[in-house]
C-alpha cells in the first residue's frame, strides 16, 4: 500500500510501533462494536428463562445448550429450509452482481437520451418509505400474480436493487475513461468491455457487492415470511422463528435463534471476503 | 455443500443465457425463467421426499388459514396437535395454521388486511376489533354460532361484541394487576391477605410502598416498580385509570370521560409517588425485563403490571435457588409472588381485564356463506374445550368458557399453587370493567388514537418529570375537545 | 468518418439501453408500480374492499398534524447528525485498517460488520441493558467511574435522542467501512508514489490523494445514508416506542403507525410521499455540492 509510508529495514520498528498503535484504537472500536453480538451469544448458553430473568452479567454464569435443543430435534424440513435460502440468497446474488454492473457502467460510462432520467428514477425509487410500498408490493406479487409460496416471489422484488446499481455506478465512474476509449477503438464490443475490463478493475466492490447481497437476503425474514405459507417454501430464518424462537419473553433461546441464524453468515463471510480478495490484483490497468 | 455449488451453478447458467439470447428479453421473462428453474428443482426434491407431499393430496377440503401467537409458552406445538386432530375428524375442513412471534403476526396480519386478503381465523386483542370492523372485514358471528356462544362468559365475551354484533371468540381473559413480595410485605407490616379480600386506597397505598423504601449501602429497594419504557407506559395509565372512576374512556352518555377533573388528580397521585421517593426517579425507562429482574433482586417491594403466571416464575427461579443451580437469576433472591388488586383513588374498585381471542376475518363483499360456516367452527373449536383448558392452565389464569372449565376440571392441577392469589384472581375477575359494546367503533377508534398519540406520549413526560399533571390533563382536554366536540367530553 | 462514428455511438446508446433493461423493468414493477399506487392511495380513503376518492384531504390533515412536524424534525436532527458522524468514523477507521495484512483486515472488517447483519430485536435487548436507567446499568457504572451523574437515558427527552444516535452510528459502522476498505484498495498507487515525490505527508497524502478519489463512494454513502437515515423506523420502534413525549418519534415511525395502527393506509401514502419529496430535495443538494469539485 502506497498510502503508509513504508520503512527501510533499519526502521522496521517504526513501523511496527505505528501497527500496534493503529492495532490497539482497532481494538478498542471493536469492543463496543462486537459487545452486544457477543452479549448475544453468552446468554443464549444461559437457561431458557424469562426475559426478567435474564442475566445482567458479563460473564457467563452457567453453560446450558437447553436453548439449542431445538436444533437437534429433527424437522423433515430443515434441510429444505437451507436449500431454499441458499437457492433464493444465490440467485439475488448473482443477478445483482451482474445486473447491477451492467447497468452501473451504463450510467457511468455511456451516453445515451434519457440517461439522468432513468437514473434519477432509480434513485426517487429508493426514497419512498417501504412501509407504505409493502402493501402494493404484496397485492401484486400474491393477489393479482398469485406468486404465493414460489420462488419467483421470494426472488424477483430484490432481483435487481437501487442501491447495488448506485453503487456500481459511483465505482465505475472513477475508473480511467481512457483505458475503455482505447479497447474500444480495439474494437472491443460493450459487453466484452464490461466483462474484460471494467469488472476486474472493481472486484473488490463486486465482491462487496455480492457478500452484502448474499448476506442481506440470508438475513431477510419479513419478506418471506409474508410470502410463503407453507412450510416446504420457507427460508431458514422463517423456519427458525416458528421452532422456539417465537416467544421474546424468553430471552435465551430467543437468543440462540438470533445466534443460530447469524452463524452461517459469520462463517459466510469470512470464508467469502478472503476468497474474493486474493484475485484482486489493484492497478493492473495503468490509467 | 455440492448442493450449494449446483444451486450457483445453476443460477450462473441460467443467467448467462439469458444474457447471451437475443438481449431483448423483459424482466418478467428473466423472472418467469428463474420461476421454472426454481419450480423444477422443488419437482426434484419433492421425488426425493416423497412424504412431504401428503399434506397436500387432500384437494377436496374446505382450507381454513389461521395465524397465531404464541399464547402461552407450548401454545403453537399444542394447538398443531389439536389442529390436527381437528382435521382428521372433519372430512371436509383443513384448518392450515401460520405461527409466528406476537410482533411478526400482527404485521403480518396488518398487512395482509391492508391488501385486503386476511387469513380466515386470526388471535387479536379485543380491542383491536373496531378497527377490523371500521373496514368491514371481520364477521359477525352471530349469524354462524347459535349454542356455540352461550358457552362463554356473558361479560368476557362482551367484550368482543359491538353493537349487536359478535365480532370474535375469547380464548382468556386476564387479569392485569400488581403483584408483591410477601416477605418484604410483611417486614413493611402490610396485610396482603385483608388487600386481596378488601382491595386498598390510594392513600393506604401510597404510605405502604413508603415503608417498603430501604436502603443498604448502594443498593435501595423500592416500594414499587412498573415497567413504563416505550409503549408500556400505556400499561400503567389504563391499568391505574380503571380504579380512579373512569373505568373506561367513555361514560355511560358516550361522553368521553379523560377530561374530567378526576384525571387531573389520579395524575398529580401518580406523579406523588415518585417524588416521595417510592418509586424510581428513572420509572419511565424501566422496561418489563429490568423490572421483573428487580422484583427477584429484592430491589422493589411491589411490581406491576402483575400477571398470573408470575407466580409461577417466581416459584422456578425459588427452586433453582434452593437447588444451587447457576441458572438462577443473578443476585436473585427468595420470592414468594402476592397478587394484589391496583389500589383504589376514586369509586368502585375494578380490574383491567386483558381480553383476547379469536376473530374470523374475509377479504371478499361478499363472501362464501359455506367457507364463513367452516370458518366459525374452526374458530370455536380452537376457542373451546381442550384448547381453553390448556392455554387457561399455562397462563395461571380460569377458562372463560363452560367447555373448557369442564376440560380444566379434568387436568392436573398445578403443583404447589398459592391458594391466596387464585381466589384473588377470580374476585378481580369478577370485578374486570364491563365491556362497552355500545360505544361505536368509530367513537372508539379516535379515542384509542388519543391515547396512542396523546396520553401515551405526555405520560412518559410525566413519568420523567418533564411534563407537569396540569400540561397532561391540557393536552387530554385539548385533544378530547379537538376530536369530540366540547359537547362530546365530561366537563365537571 | 463521421458516419462511422455516428453509428458506433448508435451502437453504444443500444447497448446502454439493454444494460439497464433488467433493472428499469423490475423496478418499473416491483418499485414504480407500488409508488404509483401509494400515490394514488394517497388522494384516497383507503379501504381494501373499496377505497373512496377524497382529493387532498389527507395532505391537510397531514400538514395541519403537529405531530408531523415534530416528527420531521426529529427526524431531520437524528439524520444530521448521525449520517456525517458515520461517514468520517467509518472513513477514518478505513484509513486505519488498510495498512494491515490481508488477515487482520479480514478480522477487523468482521467485527465492524458483524452487527450489522445481527438480528436487530437481539440487539436491541443489548442496548437496553446498555442504557439500563438505575446506578447499576452499564454506561451508568462505566461514567459513574469518570464522575459523570446517573442518567436517565432512554427516558429523559434530553437524552434519549443521543442515545439512539449512538447506537445508530455503531450498529452502522460496517457497512460503510467495507465499502470506503474496496474504493481504497482500487486507488492506483502511483498516484501515491506521485504525491511522494512532491514530498507530501502522510495527512496530505490522505487529504489530496485518498479523499478525493473515493469522493464517488462518499456522495454514494451519504446519499444512501440520508435515504436511510429519513426512513429510519426500527431503532425508534424498539428502544422507546417513540417517546418520551415524542422526543423520538421519526417520521418513519409515524408512517407505519399510521399505516398499520390506525388503519389509514390513505393518509400513510400521502405522508410516504412529502417524506420522498424531502430526501429527494436533500438528495439533490448533495448531488449539486458534490458536482461542484468532483475530479474524475
Amino acid at each position: 500500500m502506497g498510502l503508509y509510508r513504508r520503512y527501510g529495514t533499519k526502521d522496521k520498528y517504526k513501523e511496527k510501533t505505528r501497527n500496534i498503535v493503529l492495532a490497539a484504537v482497532l481494538i478498542c472500536l471493536a469492543v463496543i462494536t462486537l459487545f452486544p453480538i457477543y452479549y448475544m451469544v453468552i446468554s443464549s448458553f444461559g437457561a431458557p428463562t424469562e426475559a426478567g430473568g435474564a442475566s445482567y452479567s458479563l460473564i457467563p454464569k452457567s453453560f446450558s445448550l437447553a436453548s439449542y435443543q431445538f436444533f437437534f430435534d429433527y424437522s423433515q424440513y430443515s434441510f429444505r429450509w437451507i436449500l431454499n435460502s441458499l437457492l433464493v440468497a444465490g440467485i439475488v446474488t448473482v443477478c445483482n452482481v451482474l445486473f447491477a454492473s451492467l447497468a452501473g457502467y451504463a450510467f457511468a460510462k455511456l451516453r445515451f437520451p434519457g440517461c439522468q432520467f432513468f437514473f434519477f428514477l432509480l434513485l426517487v425509487a429508493m426514497m419512498i418509505p417501504y412501509q407504505v410500498t409493502q402493501v402494493p408490493l404484496y397485492i401484486l406479487v400474491v393477489n393479482v400474480l398469485k406468486w404465493q409460496d414460489t420462488y419467483i416471489a421470494l426472488v424477483a422484488p430484490t432481483l435487481v436493487t437501487c442501491y447495488n446499481v448506485f453503487l456500481a455506478k459511483q465505482f465505475f465512474t472513477s475508473l480511467p475513461t481512457s483505458v475503455i476509449e482505447s479497447a474500444k477503438i480495439e474494437g472491443c464490443s460493450q459487453p466484452l468491455i464490461v466483462w474484460k475490463i471494467v469488472m476486474p478493475l472493481s472486484k473488490t466492490v463486486l465482491a462487496v457487492m455480492a457478500i452484502t447481497t448474499f448476506l442481506g437476503e440470508w438475513n431477510t425474514f419479513f419478506w418471506p415470511f409474508l410470502v410463503c405459507n407453507s412450510e416446504k417454501m420457507q427460508t431458514i430464518q422463517v423456519g427458525l422463528k416458528n421452532f422456539s424462537f417465537a416467544n421474546t419473553t424468553y430471552f435465551a433461546p430467543m437468543m440462540a435463534g438470533a445466534t443460530i441464524s447469524a452463524l452461517p453468515m459469520f462463517i459466510l463471510f469470512f470464508s467469502l471476503q478472503r476468497y474474493f480478495l486474493e484475485g484482486v490484483t489493484v492497478g493492473a490497468v495503468k490509467g | 455443500m455440492k448442493r450449494k455449488i449446483t444451486a450457483w451453478i445453476l443460477a450462473t447458467a441460467m443467467t448467462a443465457a439469458m444474457l447471451s439470447g437475443c438481449g431483448g428479453e423483459k424482466a418478467a421473462d428473466t423472472s418467469a425463467g428463474a420461476g421454472e428453474a426454481a419450480t423444477s428443482a422443488e419437482e426434484s426434491e419433492d421425488a426425493v421426499q416423497g412424504q412431504d407431499k401428503e399434506a397436500g393430496t387432500s384437494g377436496e377440503k374446505d382450507v381454513v388459514t389461521a395465524l397465531l401467537p404464541p399464547v402461552s409458552a407450548t401454545y403453537q406445538d399444542k394447538i398443531m396437535e389439536y389442529v390436527d386432530a381437528f382435521n382428521q375428524e372433519n372430512a371436509d375442513i383443513q384448518i392450515e395454521v401460520t405461527t409466528a412471534s406476537w410482533e411478526d403476526m400482527t404485521q403480518k396480519l396488518d398487512i395482509q388486511v391492508n391488501a385486503g386478503s386476511p387469513p380466515d381465523i386470526a388471535f387479536v386483542g379485543s380491542d383491536g376489533i373496531s378497527k377490523y370492523l371500521d373496514l368491514s372485514m371481520i364477521i359477525n358471528l352471530n349469524d354462524y354460532l347459535q349454542d356455540e356462544l352461550s358457552d362463554f362468559d356473558e361479560n368476557v365475551l362482551n367484550y368482543f361484541r359491538n353493537g349487536d354484533g359478535t365480532y370474535g371468540l375469547p380464548a382468556y381473559c386476564e387479569v392485569q394487576c400488581i403483584g408483591g413480595n410477601k416477605e418484604k410485605m410483611e417486614a413493611a407490616g402490610i396485610d396482603w391477605e385483608n388487600i386481596q379480600k378488601n382491595g386498598w386506597t390510594y392513600d393506604e397505598f401510597r404510605e405502604a410502598i413508603k415503608k417498603g423504601v430501604s436502603t443498604e449501602g448502594d443498593d435501595t429497594c423500592y416500594g414499587f416498580v412498573f415497567a413504563c419504557a416505550g409503549v408500556t407506559a400505556k400499561d400503567y395509565f389504563s391499568i391505574f385509570v380503571k380504579n380512579a372512576d373512569m373505568p373506561a374512556s367513555f361514560d355511560k352518555d358516550l361522553k368521553y370521560a379523560y377530561t374530567s377533573k378526576k384525571m387531573l388528580t389520579f395524575l398529580e397521585d401518580l406523579r406523588a409517588l415518585i417524588d416521595d421517593g417510592s418509586m424510581p426517579k428513572e420509572l419511565s425507562s424501566v422496561d418489563a425485563g429490568k423490572r421483573w429482574n428487580m422484583m427477584l433482586t429484592g430491589q422493589t417491594m411491589i411490581t406491576g403490571k402483575g400477571l398470573s403466571s408470575f407466580e409461577r416464575s417466581a416459584y422456578n427461579n425459588n427452586k433453582m435457588l434452593e437447588e444451587g443451580s447457576a441458572d438462577a437469576v443473578e443476585n436473585s433472591i427468595p420470592v414468594e409472588y402476592i397478587v394484589l388488586p391496583v389500589p383504589v383513588f376514586n369509586g368502585e374498585q375494578h380490574a383491567l381485564g386483558a381480553v383476547d381471542g379469536y376473530v374470523c376475518l374475509t377479504g371478499e363483499k361478499n363472501p362464501d356463506q359455506a367457507h364463513l360456516q367452516n370458518v366459525a367452527k374452526a374458530a370455536y373449536y380452537l376457542a373451546s374445550g381442550e384448547r381453553a383448558a390448556y392455554t387457561c392452565q399455562e397462563l395461571y389464569l380460569s377458562p372463560v368458557c363452560e367447555s373448557g372449565r369442564e376440560e380444566y376440571a379434568k387436568l392436573d392441577p398445578i403443583v404447589d399453587k398459592n391458594e391466596a392469589n387464585t381466589a384473588c384472581v377470580e374476585l378481580l375477575t369478577t370485578q374486570i370493567a364491563e365491556a362497552r359494546p355500545d360505544i361505536p367503533a368509530e367513537l372508539s377508534a379516535k379515542a384509542i388514537k388519543i391515547e396512542d398519540e396523546v396520553i401515551g406520549p405526555k405520560f412518559q413526560g410525566l413519568l420523567s418529570g418533564e411534563v407537569s399533571p396540569e400540561e397532561m390533563y391540557q393536552a387530554i382536554v385539548d385533544a378530547g375537545h379537538e376530536a369530540f366536540g366540547e359537547e362530546g367530553c365530561v366537563a365537571d | 468518418m463521421n458516419k462511422a462514428k455516428k453509428k458506433k455511438m448508435k451502437k453504444e446508446v443500444v447497448w446502454a439501453y439493454l444494460f439497464i433493461l433488467v433493472p428499469l423493468s423490475t423496478f418499473i414493477i416491483f418499485t414504480i408500480y407500488p409508488v404509483i399506487t401509494s400515490v394514488i392511495t394517497s388522494f384516497q380513503k383507503y379501504r381494501p374492499l373499496g377505497s373512496e376518492w377524497v382529493g387532498f384531504s389527507n395532505y391537510v390533515s397531514t400538514f395541519k398534524s403537529s405531530l408531523f412536524y415534530k416528527a420531521l424534525k426529529n427526524t431531520a436532527v437524528y439524520t444530521v447528525i448521525t449520517v456525517p458522524i458515520g461517514i468520517l468514523m467509518s472513513f477514518i477507521v478505513s484509513i486505519m485498517i488498510v495498512p494491515f495484512r490481508k488477515g487482520i483486515q479480514s478480522f477487523f472488517k468482521g467485527a465492524f460488520y458483524l452487527p450489522a447483519i445481527a438480528s436487530g430485536v437481539a440487539l436491541s435487548f443489548v442496548w437496553k441493558w446498555i442504557y439500563d436507567p438505575l446506578p447499576s446499568g452499564l454506561l451508568n457504572s462505566l461514567l459513574r467511574f469518570f464522575g459523570v451523574s446517573n442518567q436517565n437515558w432512554l427516558g429523559s427527552s434530553k437524552t434519549a435522542m443521543a442515545s439512539l444516535i449512538i447506537m445508530a452510528v455503531f450498529g452502522g459502522l460496517g457497512q460503510n467501512i467495507i465499502i470506503y476498505i474496496a474504493a481504497l484498495l482500487g486507488i492506483d498507487p502511483t498516484y501515491y508514489e506521485a504525491a511522494e515525490i512532491d514530498g507530501s505527508t502522510f495527512l496530505q497524502k490522505v487529504r489530496y490523494v485518498v479523499w478525493p478519489l473515493v469522493k464517488p463512494t462518499t456522495v454514494f454513502l451519504a446519499i444512501t445514508s440520508v435515504i436511510n437515515g429519513f426512513q429510519s423506523f426500527q431503532t425508534a420502534y424498539l428502544m422507546t416506542g417513540g417517546g418520551p413525549d415524542n422526543a423520538t418519534t421519526m417520521a418513519g415511525l409515524l408512517i407505519f403507525n399510521r399505516a398499520f395502527k390506525y388503519f389509514e393506509y390513505g393518509e400513510a401514502c400521502a405522508q410516504a410521499l412529502l417524506l420522498a419529496m424531502i430526501i429527494a430535495v436533500f438528495a439533490i443538494l448533495q448531488f449539486k455540492v458534490s458536482a461542484n469539485d468532483v475530479e474524475y
